[in-house]
């Protein structure tokens, strides 16, 4: 059944289990759901992707991840498949699923609804009558640890957006203008500052790079430029000091490290107000989202269930309330 | 709907193997006599063939009618060349994608090619006679020296050798920001449409500045983008009909009398969803990767990745028919995708009198079906195992049961070798099928024309 000379990666279900009770169900969609990860990222490696095989994995990602949280088994045994690129998210997505029961919805109505909010989503799920989840404050932990599924979802849909924005010439290009001067700017360049210096700049560059691959976005689906790029100049040692606040690095707790999650994510999008998680972030005292920097997810940073601030010190507060300031102004103009 | 291992009724007679060491080709026309065959390959490259008219009287044989000719390479030609996008810094690729015939309206041929970007209109003629006897040049073309010339003569037109020309005559660019994945000539002769994955564009086939765009399914905000178009067609007799297929396997049936941009279908058919038989990957499967108007205009055929639909245009809540194809692959949905083999766009066709219609599949074997009794046959197009003239024997797939000898199971099956692009000669039992880079030609003999 396998191409020739191929090797096996691994045994898939040979009978296609459409009994969502059956214990190969899961397994069966947790493969699908790192094919089809590792599909659409190979795909948007390529010079020009094909729409049709983008949208058919992502709508394919989509329902898997839907139906991931419409009823996630508590006690099933989580296989452990041997992907050849995905096994750090894999163990993830898997330890994730461990969590207790109730989980956050995506969406099939584009991802931003449920990233935005974190109260009670009305889900627009096509698919079947999915029971909504309330969100509390216990839950929210696990929901972030969830954020894989959603941040994927998310990204993915706010790359279509770049599409959209590439193709058509839209004045968000116009506003990339105030980014630069950022860089401009001589600042307090300690701690979260120079954190987000780096993060802006590191933005910019990658703007430019998107600028470049602007153009070839009108025809091709996403935008190639990858998250490695992207975090080339963020000040990682400060990232990982406050992911481990947030509990973001595995440590028993299962929960995805961030630099595995980093290199999962798809590639940014080109939203119109890019400094906007960073300002909200700030606003609310904690990072932004690493699931998504797309505008709408912005607010799904503004999670007040976070135990401790990223900004533990004073001063790194007032030099936050700073810099917050400096790019409200910014986006403003 | 089983299939038969042995369907006396349906009894082919191979009547040439044409192997063309061309690239893979991409696309597989007849035009509107059946008298020539186009094919696209991946190169860029068009090779047309034409059916050699043998006069009756030398080779009719027991059982042979008249026009039993074979298809010998009439002209090739590089129809487009690969591109490169400054803009974007992408190149474009030069594979055709289809080629359409104009119905012909004097002594040269038309036809339209296209790649991902680029439609070109060519004009295929035939010079076989050249004039003589000039004035003023000889047969070389050097000027005569004035004073030898005592007389003046008439050109007279003699015949030469056959030559072929081939002349790109529009080239209908910048219309497509997406792939375009369809292309089909209108019956009022005059306009034929070019579908990419987000729109349909209407051409003049004089005009190549501008075209009319009458789809646009691209959202507003391209988060919501969750369907893209694979194929579409114009009605073969009503010229304001078209009919267009998405990846989420609906047909939408529009009207262009009813308003200039045809983003509301007229006629939406889909097929409610088997909750049954739901999984993973019934969105994919369910994509519909061709489209095919009856001869009679009344019928659609649609083939997604396990089954070929017909459709009746009167009626959009369900097929009228639904033919297995693959049956035994759908346990297999896991790997095939894994493998990209779930994302392979079959072709399907119909016959001349929309009585048997005919799909590809795996393993070089192309699938036809009788409509009127509902059965399946399993043909291979596969040189090794066939010979010129030999009778094209039936093959099985090995799903269960009683195993014959020559059945093939499940897990042998060669998923490199796929029938994609198929033809069927629009009057007569002459089908052409593209197995990778050869083409085969098979010819019906005990039964060559349609009426059965």
């Amino acid at each position: 059944m396998i191409m020739k000379g191929q090797k096996r990666k691994l045994p898939p279900e040979e009978v296609e289990v459409s009994d969502r009770s059956s214990p190969f169900w899961e397994s069966q969609r947790q493969f699908v759901f790192s094919v089809s990860l590792n599909k659409y990222q190979r795909g948007q490696e390529l010079p020009e992707p094909s729409l049709r095989r983008s949208v058919l994995i992502a709508n394919t990602l989509r329902q898997v991840s839907l139906e991931g949280c419409g009823a996630p088994s508590m006690d099933m045994e989580v296989s452990q498949p041997p992907c050849s690129s995905s096994s750090a998210l894999q163990e993830s997505i898997t330890n994730s699923h461990s969590a207790p029961s109730s989980c956050p919805l995506v969406s099939s109505n584009y991802f931003s609804n449920c990233a935005v909010s974190r109260s009670p989503v009305s889900c627009h799920s096509s698919a079947s009558n999915v029971p909504l989840s309330a969100k509390n404050e216990d839950e929210d932990w696990e929901s972030m640890s969830m954020d894989p599924d959603f941040s994927l979802s998310a990204a993915i849909s706010s790359i279509l957006t770049a599409l959209d924005s590439t193709i058509d010439g839209s004045p968000q290009a116009a506003q990339r203008a105030p980014l630069r001067s950022l860089e401009n700017l001589a600042g307090p360049t300690e701690g979260a500052v120079a954190w987000m210096k780096h993060g802006v700049r590191g933005y910019g560059g990658s703007w430019e790079q998107q600028e470049n691959s602007m153009e070839v976005m009108r025809s091709s689906y996403l935008n190639d430029v990858t998250v490695e790029d992207l975090f080339q100049d963020i000040d990682t040692s400060l990232l990982e000091r406050e992911m481990g606040v947030l509990g973001l690095r595995g440590s028993g707790g299962g929960y995805p490290t961030g630099d595995d999650l980093l290199r999962y994510l798809p590639p940014l999008s080109s939203s119109s107000s890019p400094l906007l998680p960073f300002s909200l972030s700030l606003n609310q005292k904690c990072l932004p989202s690493f699931s998504s920097f797309s505008p709408l997810s912005s607010s799904s940073s503004s999670s007040p269930s976070l135990s401790s601030p990223p900004f533990s010190s004073q001063n790194h507060m007032r030099e936050g309330l700073e810099l917050e300031h400096l790019m409200e102004i910014l986006v403003e103009s | 709907m089983g299939e038969d291992a042995e369907s006396p009724k349906i009894n082919h007679t191979f009547l040439r193997d044409y192997v063309t060491e061309a690239d893979v080709i991409s696309t597989v026309e007849f035009n509107q006599t059946g008298d020539l065959l186009a094919t696209g390959d991946k190169g860029g490259r068009v090779v047309i063939f034409q059916r050699e008219t043998e006069p009756k009287g030398e080779s009719e044989e027991v059982g042979e009618t008249g026009d039993s000719g074979e298809y010998n390479v009439y002209s090739t030609f590089q129809s487009h060349e690969p591109d490169f996008d400054y803009l974007k810094s992408l190149e474009i690729e030069e594979k055709i994608n289809k080629i359409r015939w104009l119905p012909q309206q004097n002594a040269a041929h038309f036809l339209l090619s296209t790649n991902d970007k680029t439609i070109k209109l060519w004009k295929v003629s035939e010079r076989d006679k050249r004039p003589e006897g000039y004035n003023l040049k000889d047969e070389e073309g050097r000027l005569k020296d004035i004073s030898t010339i005592t007389s003046l003569q008439v050109p007279v037109l003699k015949p030469t050798d056959l030559m072929v020309e081939v002349r790109p005559r529009r080239v209908f660019s910048n219309g497509h920001t997406y792939h375009v994945n369809s292309i089909s000539v209108n019956s009022d002769g005059e306009t034929y449409l070019s579908a990419d994955d987000l729109r349909i564009n209407m051409w003049h086939l004089g005009i190549t500045d501008r075209s009319f765009n009458i789809v646009d399914i691209k959202p507003a905000n391209m988060e919501d983008l969750t369907e893209v178009i694979t194929a579409a067609e114009f009605h073969p007799h009503h010229c304001h009909l078209f009919v267009y297929s998405s990846s989420k396997g609906t047909l939408r049936l529009c009207d262009m009398r009813a308003s200039a941009l045809c983003d509301k279908h007229t006629k939406l058919f889909e097929e409610p969803e088997d909750p049954g038989s739901r999984s993973f990957f019934s969105e994919i499967i369910s994509s519909v990767s061709d489209v095919k108007f009856s001869h009679s205009g009344r019928y659609l055929l649609t083939r997604d990745y396990l089954t070929a639909k017909v459709w009746d245009l009167n009626m959009d809540k369900g097929p009228v028919e639904t033919y297995q194809v693959h049956e035994y692959l759908r346990s297999k949905l896991c790997s095939l995708y894994e493998n990209d083999c779930i994302f392979d766009k079959f072709e399907c066709v119909w016959n001349s009198s929309d009585s048997v219609i005919m799909t590809g599949a795996y393993n070089s074997f192309f699938r036809m079906f009788d409509r009127e009794t509902g059965r399946g046959v399993t043909l291979e197009a596969w040189r090794e195992s066939s010979k010129p003239r030999a009778v094209l024997r039936t093959r099985r797939v090995y799903t269960g049961g009683k195993r014959r000898r020559g059945d093939v199971g499940v897990d042998s099956l060669d998923f490199t070798k796929k029938i994609l692009h198929m033809a069927w000669h629009p009057s007569e039992n002459i089908i052409a099928i593209a197995a990778t880079n050869n083409l085969y030609i098979f010819q019906d003999r005990v039964n060559p024309d349609h009426t059965q």
